[in-house]
């Protein structure tokens, strides 16, 4: 594997809530246009993992690389904030709640980050905006509230929020999971289309169809540790685990 | 009781008496709103330990009449005249207006801390979590989406508190302020004539219900129509309360 | 310094315990007067009878929305003035009656009392389970008994944390009728300063005592809300 094309790393990632040890030794990397999608049970600790690769939670101990750089942790608490900021602008997050602020429009929602982050001229950021949305299908609703939107749309809006920030991946936590069945598809197709054009996507999700059939690797995660992982085609017709194997069937 | 004449004999004396009870609740209003949101911050996000001096004050604030805090500030300044003049705050401590306003503010910070408190801690946590998701430094976060949801969800108990202060601004008159109330009796005193405690009445009701009206047309400005977070209105703590739903700290509806 | 506190000739220590007695019996005495106003405008404002709601939300605007202080002068003037009337329409040389203020007292402070006792109450009226109140009925209950056995203590439950507000403030607002000459806890204290000249020391002392009031209230009524929310789960 080449080290140049390292979106982000995480090396024996442990995270102990109290007495419950949630992760128990994590490796992970993914590479520029990999989309791997994470499984596992309920409590297996996948969104933990997900949100240590941002630090919206910090690991009790091992280490996360974004593009090479090491992001330094001690005695439980980063030791950079300014370098942990710098991070999650580069990767965009996609919550299961969507998350989006409620007091903004959809428009504005996906200008925020550009403005007061990035400090890109408004002008420019409203352009950008409204190419991502008409992206996602939502141009017609971009001087809506949220709260106007159904979850789907939401979800839509959200992601063009995180794709606003130009990231180099984009963490998805069970983006589908608080969705109505009908509207999963249309979240899914837009997912699908930014693995298309090669986003850098590690997607913790429930939905068996997306991860057998648009990413590029399957990491399954069970009792806090990577149970099993490989290429989805093997990893659904040949499963290596008996726990992997309960899993897809039930 | 003549009250058309008390009013054409003396709405001038009534007019200034208005005017300086705006004035004291305004500027206390004012000062307490420019405190409290770092107050808040504390009551949020500071150590239990480092939080203990201000909640001290806050609980002498809401556990004291303001009559008591008015009198020390007024009154018990005097004590300390010889202190105050060598520092220079004699002259400050000598008006009443200037006492008055100070109780008030004090008292009104406090409460509108605990008020701004309660709609922090209202702000749904995931918005918070998105911002510092895509890389929003911390101050970022307070002034895009803390504070501004925050005012969202306290401001009717805000409004309550302008008009409790408003309310308690009346007491300025036991210490030769005067308001719209040492006015008023100011001329009960010469006049002898019931009604114009009916027109101070009215003027603080109409007071009232002007602000009342004004606030309400902020908040429906400020949120648009359907990012509306219910609030509870009615009165409860200023301690805890355990039934229902946990309400905003508020002093009365 | 703490001299000044001693009881007996010594220092002012028994006239201010005198003056709490005061302050302590006006909220005691007030407080029946005002739960009870408290209720009866309560049920006004939930009248199915226009006229009476209209009083009920008129009342409680009203006295909601005016300075206790004011009020309070409304009430010892206003009722001196009409005791003074009718005194001297029976006696035309008699001396002029001074109206008690502590009187004024219970019955201004009540009045505000009851107005805010009638929103909490009808806020807790209208956040009653109808769900229980139907299976009382469902098991044949008269109406007294569901009033009593189920609604009452749900009631009290709901509406025990403003009303206990409430008490806290009535006890604050005490201090107003010193104003009008009662002799409570304040206006003992402002003897002791004209005497002694020393404002900041007796006031603070004042404050001290006002709010070791407060927070024995608070304790009390933590205990009260914790015994009536026996076998509730918070959601």
């Amino acid at each position: 594997m080449s080290e140049r094309n390292v979106i982000l790393k995480a090396e024996d990632i442990h995270k102990r809530f109290g007495d419950t040890e949630v992760l128990r030794g994590i490796s992970l990397a993914a590479r520029k246009h990999d989309v791997i999608s994470i499984l596992g049970a309920s409590g297996s600790g996948k969104s933990t993992l997900l949100r240590c690769l941002n630090f919206l939670e910090t690991p009790t101990s091992g280490t996360v690389t974004v593009q090479g750089e090491a992001v330094l942790v001690k005695h439980g608490r980063p030791v950079d904030p300014r370098h942990i900021e710098r991070v999650r602008a580069r990767i965009g997050m996609v919550f299961q709640q969507f998350n989006l602020w409620t007091h903004r429009t959809v428009l504005e929602n996906v200008m925020e980050g550009p403005i007061h982050v990035k400090g890109v001229p408004r002008a420019v950021a409203r352009a950008r905006a409204e190419a991502l949305l008409s992206r996602v299908g939502l141009d017609t609703r971009a001087t809506h509230y949220p709260s106007q939107l159904s979850g789907g749309q939401q979800q839509r809006v959200a992601i063009a929020r995180a794709l606003a920030m130009e990231p180099d991946a984009i963490l998805f936590d069970e983006p589908t999971s608080a969705l109505d069945p009908e509207l999963v598809g249309d979240v899914l197709r837009v997912m699908q289309s930014l693995a298309a054009e090669g986003t850098t996507m590690i997607v913790v999700t429930h939905e068996m169809t997306f991860a057998r059939d648009v990413s590029t690797d399957v990491v399954f995660l069970h009792e806090g540790r990577v149970a099993e992982r490989g290429p989805p085609e093997r990893m659904f017709t040949r499963p290596e685990t008996e726990a992997f194997e309960r899993f897809i069937a039930g | 009781m003549n009250p058309l004449e008390i009013l054409q004999t003396y709405w001038p004396r009534l007019l200034d008496g208005t005017l300086m009870t705006l004035q004291l609740t305004g500027l206390g209003a004012l000062i307490a709103a420019m405190v409290s949101p770092f107050l808040a911050l504390v009551r949020v996000q500071a150590a239990p330990l480092a939080q203990a001096p201000l909640r001290l004050y806050i609980s002498f604030m809401r556990g004291t009449p303001i009559l008591a805090q008015l009198f020390l500030i007024f009154y018990g300044s005097g004590q300390f005249r010889p202190f105050l003049q060598e520092w220079g705050l004699w002259s400050f401590f000598r008006e009443p207006f200037n006492c008055a306003l100070l109780a008030f503010a004090l008292n009104s910070t406090a409460y509108q801390t605990e008020i701004l408190r309660g709609g922090m801690l209202g702000v749904n946590a995931g918005e918070i979590e998105a911002a510092k998701a895509i890389g929003m430094k911390r101050l970022t976060v307070l002034r895009r989406v803390l504070f501004p949801h925050a005012y969202r969800i306290a401001w009717p108990a805000l409004g309550n508190e302008v008009i409790l202060l408003m309310k308690a601004s009346a007491l300025a008159s036991v210490v030769t302020v005067f308001d719209i109330m040492g006015r008023t009796r100011q001329v009960f005193s010469r006049s002898f004539d019931f009604s114009v405690y009916l027109w101070a009445a009215l003027i603080y009701l109409c007071i009232t219900a002007l602000f009342v009206l004004f606030w309400r047309l902020a908040e429906r400005r400020l949120s648009p129509q359907l990012a509306r977070v219910p609030v509870p209105r009615s009165r409860d703590a200023p301690r805890e309360a355990t039934s229902i739903a946990r309400p905003l700290p508020d002093r009365r509806p | 310094m703490l001299e000044l506190f001693a009881l007996g000739d010594a220092g002012w220590g028994d006239e201010l315990l005198r003056g709490l007695a005061i302050t302590v019996q006006l909220a005691l005495t007030t407080l029946p007067i005002g739960l009870l106003l408290g209720f009866a405008v309560a049920a006004a404002s939930l009248s199915r009878f226009r006229p009476w709601r209209l009083l009920g939300v008129g009342y409680t605007t009203v006295m909601r929305g005016l300075p206790e202080i004011l009020t309070l002068f409304v009430v010892y003037n206003g009722a001196g003035l009409l005791l003074n009337a009718v005194a001297r329409g029976l006696d035309p040389d008699g001396r002029p009656i001074d109206f008690s203020p502590f009187a004024a007292g219970v019955i201004a402070l009540g009045m505000v009392f009851g107005a805010f006792a009638a929103e909490v109450l009808r806020g807790a009226f209208n956040a009653l389970d109808d769900g229980q109140l139907e299976a009382g009925r469902a098991i044949g209950m008269s109406r007294v008994q569901i009033f009593r056995r189920i609604q009452l203590p749900q009631l009290w439950r709901f509406a025990l944390p403003g009303l206990g507000n409430l008490w806290i403030n009535l006890l604050k607002d005490t201090a107003l009728v010193s104003v009008i000459a009662l002799n409570d806890l304040m206006r003992m204290t402002k003897v002791a300063v004209g005497v002694t000249k020393q404002p900041f020391t007796f006031y603070l002392a004042a404050c001290l005592v006002y709010w070791a009031l407060c927070i024995v209230s608070e304790l009390a009524l933590a205990r009260m809300e914790r015994h009536a929310n026996r076998g509730v789960t918070r959601a």
